[in-house]
């Protein structure tokens, strides 16, 4: 299959600090990915690698089997970048049609101000825009070239419910026509609507990398929660075959599972000395929170 | 070709735009060379020449380092800082493509503000010489205003800073390069000062060229070196800021 980036063995150093280590990740063409993980696990770094804004301190990144760097390579790109303003004393439509003529093929002025809801707002200066409608020209700015691929770095932040959801609708149209995605979000639903491939990142490594609805079943499980009674031996619930992991604070117990029926029948045929019986979870939300903070935990072991 | 057009096109609009560059960067030397001619009569006569043309040239001269410093430094720092440039390099607009498309627009601005000062100088003051003499300091002073945007891409990396720093280099090369008051009526230091200024290198030339001699090679020379070290130190900053990133 086409590949359109390729990550092999990247490691990016700040000082002592490893943004980015040892990482592999391969994006195929027609995909939709998205690049989840909390503040400072290196979603940025690496799409910066991909676009060729940062050199990897070792290992290779390609674009379209090319160095990322080339202006050429980002002919079939569109980017939108976090923390970015657009030029001042140029309209909407002034600031539109300056991308446009850096593709050698694009999208209509018409249609870019009709994608991002901004036809009414051409003739405003771009830099005098709300938050909301500044990402939304981002947008529009993104979508210029008629890219094959899309970067967006975090591209719902600041975009009110309405303008959040027109967006997921347009980027929803831009995969189904076969184009591919990246976007990094630390919003679960953004990802879970918009991707067919989730990548959580951790640390500046790759924690789990499969479908959404895989990392929900594989790592997302139930936790049944209880109050145990004195005679209660924790170490035997840890042996029982359902559970996965247990965590405890004072009498309080948490055991994770992947079947909390079957866990919850065996605890009650048993006779087990516990009371405040609670199921939860399930979520992709849980999910990552648990992969996360997992991870975290191991790093502080290490 | 195609990208580098459309970014030189949102340039010069994005500074007709502005009403700074209007107020200080043009009027300023319009003005200071009213009021000054006005006060000793522009046929006085200075350095082989009249002070009718010797002060269109320096005026012409600080006119151009203005837009060089304030409008092209203070612009690609804000530029840097608000991430546009990141954005850039994201486009098939290369990182050369950016660079030639700021020069080409330095160097319409410093056509518009030579020919304007000329203009005013012809038109208001009766300034006259032949048409090639017009040529030929018209072209020094355009071409030897390219030094000062390697200047304004220095400024252009001092952040928040950019725009008093460019305010301050604006100024203090003015003044002591000998732009304000002519170098031959300061005191001695002064005058050795000036010689080490490239504002003193781009408009000697002229001045030059107005009394009938021919343009030095020192001044060439001067004003090159000058341009490699404010290239030199931006490409060394550059990197600095860059590993940082």
């Amino acid at each position: 299959m086409h590949k359109v980036v390729e990550m092999n063995a990247v490691t990016k150093s700040y000082g002592m600090r490893k943004a980015v280590n040892e990482m592999d990740l391969f994006i195929e063409k027609g995909s939709a990915v998205a690049l989840l993980g909390p503040n400072g696990a290196g979603k940025t770094t690496s799409i910066a690698m991909m676009l060729g804004l940062v050199r990897p301190t070792s290992g290779r990144v390609q674009l379209f089997s090319e160095d990322p760097s080339k202006a050429k390579v980002h002919e079939k790109i569109g980017v939108m970048l976090q923390d970015v303003s657009v030029p001042d004393r140029l309209t909407v439509r002034e600031t539109i049609d300056l991308f446009r003529g850096f593709y050698p093929r694009s999208l209509s002025t018409q249609k870019l101000l009709q994608i991002s809801g901004l036809t009414e707002d051409a003739q405003t200066m771009a830099s005098k825009l709300s938050g909301g409608k500044t990402r939304r020209l981002q947008f529009a700015l993104a979508l210029a070239g008629d890219p094959e691929v899309l970067f967006l770095d975090e591209p719902t932040v600041g975009m009110d419910v309405a303008s959040r959801r027109t967006f997921w609708e347009e980027l929803r149209s831009f995969i189904a026509a076969g184009k591919t995605m990246l976007l990094t979000t630390h919003d679960l639903q953004e990802a879970d609507l918009l991707a067919d491939r989730v990548v959580v990142m951790q640390l500046g490594r790759i924690i789990a990398d499969d479908a959404p609805e895989k990392i929900k079943m594989q790592f997302g499980g139930r936790q049944v929660s209880f109050v145990a009674g004195d005679a209660v031996l924790l170490e035997e619930l840890s042996k029982l075959p359902e559970v996965t992991q247990l965590q405890t604070v004072g009498r309080k117990v948490t055991l994770y599972t992947q079947d909390s029926d079957a866990l919850v029948k065996r605890l009650i045929l048993a006779q087990w000395d516990i009371r405040d019986i609670q199921i939860s979870g399930g979520g992709l939300e849980d999910a990552f929170v648990r992969l996360t903070e997992q991870d975290a935990h191991k790093e502080v072991l290490r | 070709m195609k990208p580098l057009m459309a970014q030189v096109r949102c340039e010069l609009l994005r500074t007709f735009r502005d009403r700074r560059f209007f107020i200080l960067t043009l009027g300023m030397p319009v003005i200071f060379y009213l009021i000054f001619i006005n006060q000793e009569g522009s046929a006085l006569k200075i350095a082989g020449t009249y002070w009718g043309q010797y002060f269109m040239v320096s005026m012409a001269a600080f006119g151009v380092v203005g837009s060089s410093v304030n409008t092209l430094g203070v612009r690609l720092a804000a530029e840097r800082q608000s991430g546009w440039v990141r954005w850039l390099r994201t486009t098939p607009l290369s990182s050369l493509g950016y660079a030639v498309a700021k020069t080409l627009t330095q160097l319409s601005l410093s056509l518009l503000i030579i020919l304007v000062i000329f203009l005013v100088a012809g038109l208001l003051e009766h300034v006259s010489m032949p048409m090639t003499r017009w040529l030929e300091v018209f072209l020094w002073l355009w071409l030897g205003s390219l030094p000062f945007a390697a200047l304004g891409v220095l400024i252009g990396l001092a952040g928040n800073a950019a725009q008093i720093l460019g305010t301050l280099a604006y100024l203090v090369f003015s003044m002591l390069g000998g732009l304000w008051t002519p170098i031959q009526a300061l005191p001695p230091v002064m005058q050795d000062i000036a010689k080490w200024m490239p504002t003193y290198h781009l408009a000697r030339p002229a001045w030059e060229l107005l009394a009938g001699h021919a343009i030095a090679f020192t001044d060439v020379l001067v004003l090159l070196a000058w341009a490699i070290v404010f290239l030199g130190l931006a490409a060394f900053i550059t990197r600095r800021i860059d590993s940082r990133v």
